[in-house]
Formats: C-alpha cells, structure tokens, sequence
C-alpha cells in the first residue's frame, strides 16, 4: 500500500460563483508561508482527479452547477468535502434567489463546513486540517499529529462567534430586521420570546450587535468554528427573554433591563426601579397620576 | 486557418470563474468573446428581497476585493435621499477604509501578475507585503476583507490613540517595500521585456472604450472620481492622480503600484487631520421616497450606484455600473493581434473583477 499517512494529500478547489472573498482568502493558504497548507502536508491540486479534498466556495450558482458537479465527480473516492464560508453552508446572503442552486449540501455529501464569511487564513487551516483528519480515518490510516493553526493575539475586534445574553435583551427585534443572511429568529412562546441565532448562515458582519440596543447581542472573537456538516444546524445561539409578572396587575411583560436604562439615561436612578417592575398599562396609570397629582379638575 | 478555444480560470491563473470563447489563427488571437454570467447571483433581485439595513452587509459581499465601495457608495444614495449629513469623522474614516482596501487590491493584482509571468518568488513576496494590510484590517475592522465599516449616516468603526497609532506604525512599515515593489516593475529586466508594448490600449480605443480606473489613467486618460466628484473627506486631502500614456500592461501595473503608495499617503493625511466628533449622525432613519445617484472610485474605477425607494424600508430599485464592466470590452483591441500566450497577463492587467460584473 503506497499511500501512506505521511504521503501529502492534495486540495482542489471550486469557485462556485463566490464574491472572491473565500478564494483571495484561500490563495493566501498557498502564498503566505506561516498559513502555507504544506505546513499540514497539503498541495493544491491542478486537477480534480488527483485530489482527495474538496475546498468549495461560494453559493452554488444555477450557471455553475453542472461543471462544479462534473469537477467534483471527476475524483475517485475516498474524498472529503470542505464548504468553505457561510456561501457553502447556507448560502449566506445570497439565499432565496432565482439564480443560486445550493445551499451544496442539497447537490452533494458536504463533510465539514468552515464558518466565516471570509474565514481567516487560520480558520481555513483549522478546517484543512480537520479534512485531512477525517480523510486519514475513512482510509483507516494512523493519525499523524497536526501542527494546528497558532493562536496566539487573536484581535480584541475580530468578528467571531455571536454571544446572546438574555437577561439583557428588550425583545425589539431590531438584530432580525437588520441581518441579511436572515440568521436570527423570534419566536414568541407563553414563557417569553425566545431567540434563535443560526451560525451557518451567519456572516458575522455584526450589524445586530450594532444596532442592538441595548448589548444583549454581541460577537466573540471566537474564530475556530469549524465543525462536521451533520452539527450544521446544531450551531445555534439561543437564549430566551424572560418575562416577569407586573408588580402591581400581575400581567407578565418584558421589563426593561437595567443595561438598557444605563444607556438611555446614564445609570438608573433609584426610583426608576419600582416603575421598571411595572408593566406598561400600570406604568402609564401610574405616571398619569403622579404627573397630574395636586392639579384641580 | 482559425479555430475556436475556450479559456477558464484554469488556463488563465484567476480566482473567478470567467471564461473566454478565443478566436485564433496560429499563434495568434483573431477574435474573443467573453462568456459571463457564472458568478450571477440575482443580485438586482435580492437587493430588492432586502431592506435598506440587510442591503448594507449583502452589498459588501457584491464583491469581495472592492468590498468596501460598495456599502459606501450604496449608503452616500440612502443619505442623499434622506437628506442626511454624515459627521466629518465619519467621512474622514471612510476615506481611510477605502484606501486600505485599495492597497490589498491593488497589491492582489501585482502579486497575480508575478504568479502568471513564472516570478513565484515575487508573487510571494507581494502577497507576504499584502498581509501587513491584511492583518490591519483584521485588527481595526474585525475581519480581513469585509470591513463593515459602513452604516446609514457614517460608520460604525472608531480609531482611537492607539489603533491611529498601531495603522500608523503598519503604513510605515509598507513604504519602503512599496518603492522598492515600484522600482522592481519599472527597472530594465525580464519583468519589464514581459510587461512592455504587451496589450497596449491607445487613449483613442480607451476613450472609445470609456474605460475607467487605473486601466483609463495608464492609458493618458486623467478620471478619477476621487478628485472629478469628490465624495467623503477626499477634498480635504490631497491627491495626485498618476497618469501614463504607454497603455501597456506595464503601465497599469505601475499606475497601480504608484496608487497603492499614494493611497498609503492619503491614509496618513487622514489620520492627522482626523476630526473629533460623533461617528453617525443618526441610528434608524426614516428613508423618504426619492431617487439619488451616487459615484465613488472604487479599485479598478469609477462605481456608480443608482437607488430609488418609496418610504419605506424595501429599495424600489437598486442599480449598479460597476468599474469592470467599462474594461472588459476593451480586452479587444489589447488581445486581437497578439499571441495567444499573452491572454492571461493581459486579461490580469484590466484586474477583472467578476463577481461585481456577474453580480
Ligand atoms: S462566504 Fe462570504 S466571503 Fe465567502 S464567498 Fe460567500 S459572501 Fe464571499
Ligand atoms: S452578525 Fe448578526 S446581523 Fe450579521 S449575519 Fe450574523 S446574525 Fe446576522
């Protein structure tokens, strides 16, 4: 058997109708030496037919769907396939057009999927060489250790994993109305409204933490997402707005978090707090007397 | 005797799928037709699926290597129509992130040329001297190609002491490899032999042509938007747009490279004379019905965007003229007559930019 785990495995790529920004970010893979794919005994391929891993990008385009399935059946099997940015695991913002054809997963077995919109050079080893891991196992082959992407001074700003917190959430749903991938969800239940964020078609643009007001949303600089297509939709971020009984008619509503006040008004003053625990009808009651108290009528 | 060929990224050494049906007759090529269309992705149909906030993160991914244009120029029109004035910061800071993208761009394309002459070496050395601005985007924007610096009424990034620091200290970093890149292409050598009197482009077939950018200013034609209209601060700094009359590929190589230098300059004004004050006038506009255009010069040149809405939050219609488009008929007089080896430097010299033409 000559194709032994120290024998370097060969990547083919495929532009299927991306924005460039996966592919520019992928050509740094064989053109910067610290982010080299040979570092993880890989080449890129020039044919489909010698390689054994898949790296596929862009939303699966109708123009381009019958010769991206044509390069990708040219490869004998064993094969591992990579859908590399949010365009491979969900057509990101492109969805719901009349000219695209994926989300790939719907045309052919996508293995692993490297979120990221584009992935950083260190994302796209980390997925590279979860694919050459995953290679080596279906071929019942040893595993070699992996020099893994180093991780040392990931940017304070870099748009990585959304975070939710709900104890701080108003429940206005701006982060939904903004979001062009359509990645977030409310869904209203008796309990509350609960939030439902899905990685895979998540840009990390950061548009909702933007224009949330009150920071509830927010993305992590957590970059190493890459995970099997079978978790796809497993990569969710949830979290469920509470809701609280008025204090004064018992009514449940969504009180106004305190970050939230801080924000609007500079801290909170010591007697907002009772009127917080208020739900808006009593609220209003309430201030309407207190405004109109000691005036004749 | 003539035949027909088709050229794809393989043969041609790009990132994008674009294709060529080739007419030649020997070696030589006597017809071309550009086959488009791959990379289309109902963009004209989405923009108007989304509203005026989503439109902002889809347009960045329009494409990728001008990705900042886009949202830019797509948020000056909703400003426009909604009478919005943007604080001087922000227009400052949007100076600052299109020409950051103009370099990594620019330096794309001048590593690509390297790759496809056979200059391995300095492909990688360019895209080495790429990742310094690659890695400042990374630190400053959050991500290294899409900056989401943009939002309806400025910006949605700050520059404090330090970051203007550390942005600094990485333009600094960049001007000497820059000059030294520059001399690299202009000096006597086999770069040069491979680069000069290839697709030439005469200021007659460019102005015929109306092409735009560094392929119409490395053709004697003196457009740029940045100066002719200027938008954001770019009436506050200074600019001098590089103008060469050989419209070669070596000339629009060096017109590139001596933009990249500028742009780094520009930064630097930028960063000095960077305003105080708020970032974005304003959080969730209302947008009036109403119509606007606006231009910017994006990387390969002059983008024009043209938005209409109704009142509300969906666009009526969101249209585009983007920079390659005005290029790439002029593939033409630059390939017809020339050998059919040439075609990928010469197709690499107009910077094609496919997902932005296919859309
Ligand atoms: S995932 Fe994002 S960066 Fe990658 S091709 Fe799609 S839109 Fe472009
Ligand atoms: S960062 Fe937020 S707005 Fe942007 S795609 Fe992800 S969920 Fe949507």
């Amino acid at each position: 058997m000559s194709d032994t785990s120290s024998h370097p495995l060969h990547l083919f790529r495929i532009n299927a109708g991306s924005c460039n920004g996966c592919d520019v970010e992928l050509t740094v893979t064989e053109a910067v030496e610290r982010f080299d794919v040979a570092t993880l005994g890989c080449h890129y391929a020039d044919t489909p037919e010698q390689a054994q891993i898949f790296l596929i990008t862009g939303p699966l385009t109708t123009r381009l769907r019958q010769e991206v399935l044509a390069l990708y059946a040219a490869a004998p099997a064993p094969k591992v396939t990579v859908a590399v940015g949010a365009c491979g695991a969900s057509c990101g913002v492109f969805r719901d057009s009349y000219a695209v054809s994926g989300p790939l997963e719907k045309e052919i077995t996508v293995d692993l999927n490297i979120p990221g919109c584009p992935p950083r050079p260190q994302a796209l080893l980390d997925g590279i060489a979860a694919a050459v891991r995953l290679y080596r196992q279906r071929r019942g082959e040893t595993l070699p250790p992996l020099a893994s992407a180093s991780d040392v001074a990931v940017p304070e700003r870099l748009r990585g994993a959304p975070r939710f917190a709900a104890a701080a959430c108003v429940g206005c749903r701006v982060c939904a109305h903004v979001c062009a991938g359509g990645a977030i969800r409310f869904d209203d239940k008796e309990e509350g409204v609960a939030l439902t964020l899905w990685e895979n078609s998540c840009t990390f643009c950061g548009l909702c933490a933007h224009y949330c007001p009150s920071g509830a949303l927010t993305l992590s600089n957590d970059w190493r997402r890459t995970h099997p297509q079978s978790q796809s939709y497993q990569q969710t971020v949830h979290g469920e707005v509470p809701q609280s009984p008025c204090s004064d008619c018992d009514a449940s509503f969504t009180a106004a978090p305190p970050e939230l006040l801080r924000r609007a008004l500079g801290g909170t003053a010591a007697p907002i707090e009772p009127l917080r625990q208020l739900c808006p009808d009593c609220r209003r009651r309430h201030n309407l007397t207190f405004a109109t108290r000691g005036v004749k009528r | 005797m003539s035949t027909t060929i088709t050229l794809g990224p393989q043969q041609l050494g790009l990132e994008e799928p674009m294709y060529f049906r080739v007419e030649v007759d020997g070696e030589q090529v006597t017809n071309l037709d550009v086959i488009a269309g791959h990379a289309h992705r109902g963009m004209e149909h989405l923009v108007m699926k989304r509203n005026l906030y989503q439109n902002i993160t889809l347009l960045e991914r329009l494409c990728s290597l001008c990705s900042n244009s886009h949202p830019s120029t797509f948020c000056v029109a909703v400003e426009e129509i909604a009478g919005i004035v943007i604080p001087e910061r922000a227009e400052y800071l949007r100076c600052i992130a299109d020409e950051i993208k103009r370099i990594s761009s620019h330096l794309f394309n001048c590593a690509v040329l390297g790759h496809i002459v056979g200059e391995t070496a300095l492909f990688r050395w360019v895209m080495e001297l790429r990742e310094i601005m690659q890695e400042c985007k990374e630190t400053i924007y959050g991500n290294r190609m899409d900056l989401a610096a943009n939002c309806i009424g400025g910006v949605r990034y700050d520059l404090d002491a330090e970051y203007t620091d550390y942005l600094w200290q990485q333009l600094e970093r960049m001007k000497a490899p820059l000059e030294a890149l520059y001399q690299r292409y202009a000096e006597e050598g086999p770069l040069r032999q491979r680069t000069e009197g290839v697709g030439i482009l005469t200021p007659e077939a460019a102005r015929h042509y109306a092409v735009v950018g560094p392929v119409a200013r490395a053709s004697g034609i003196a457009g740029d938007v940045r100066r002719s209209a200027p938008y954001a601060a770019y009436d506050r700094l200074n600019l001098e747009v590089p103008l060469r009359q050989e419209g070669d590929v070596r000339a629009r190589a060096l017109v590139r490279l001596t933009e990249a230098q500028q742009s780094v300059g520009l930064i630097q004004q930028a960063l000095k004379n960077l305003p105080a004050g708020p970032l974005c006038a304003t959080r969730l506009p209302e947008i009036p019905a109403g119509e606007a255009i606006s231009k910017s010069e994006a990387p390969r040149g002059e983008l024009i965007y043209y938005l209409q809405t109704d009142g509300t939050e969906m666009p009526l219609r969101l249209k585009w003229r983007v920079p390659s488009y005005m290029n790439w008929e002029a593939l033409k007089p630059m390939l017809i007559g020339g050998p059919v080896a040439d075609i990928p430097l010469i197709v690499n010299s107009i910077d094609p930019c496919i997902s932005c033409t296919d859309r």
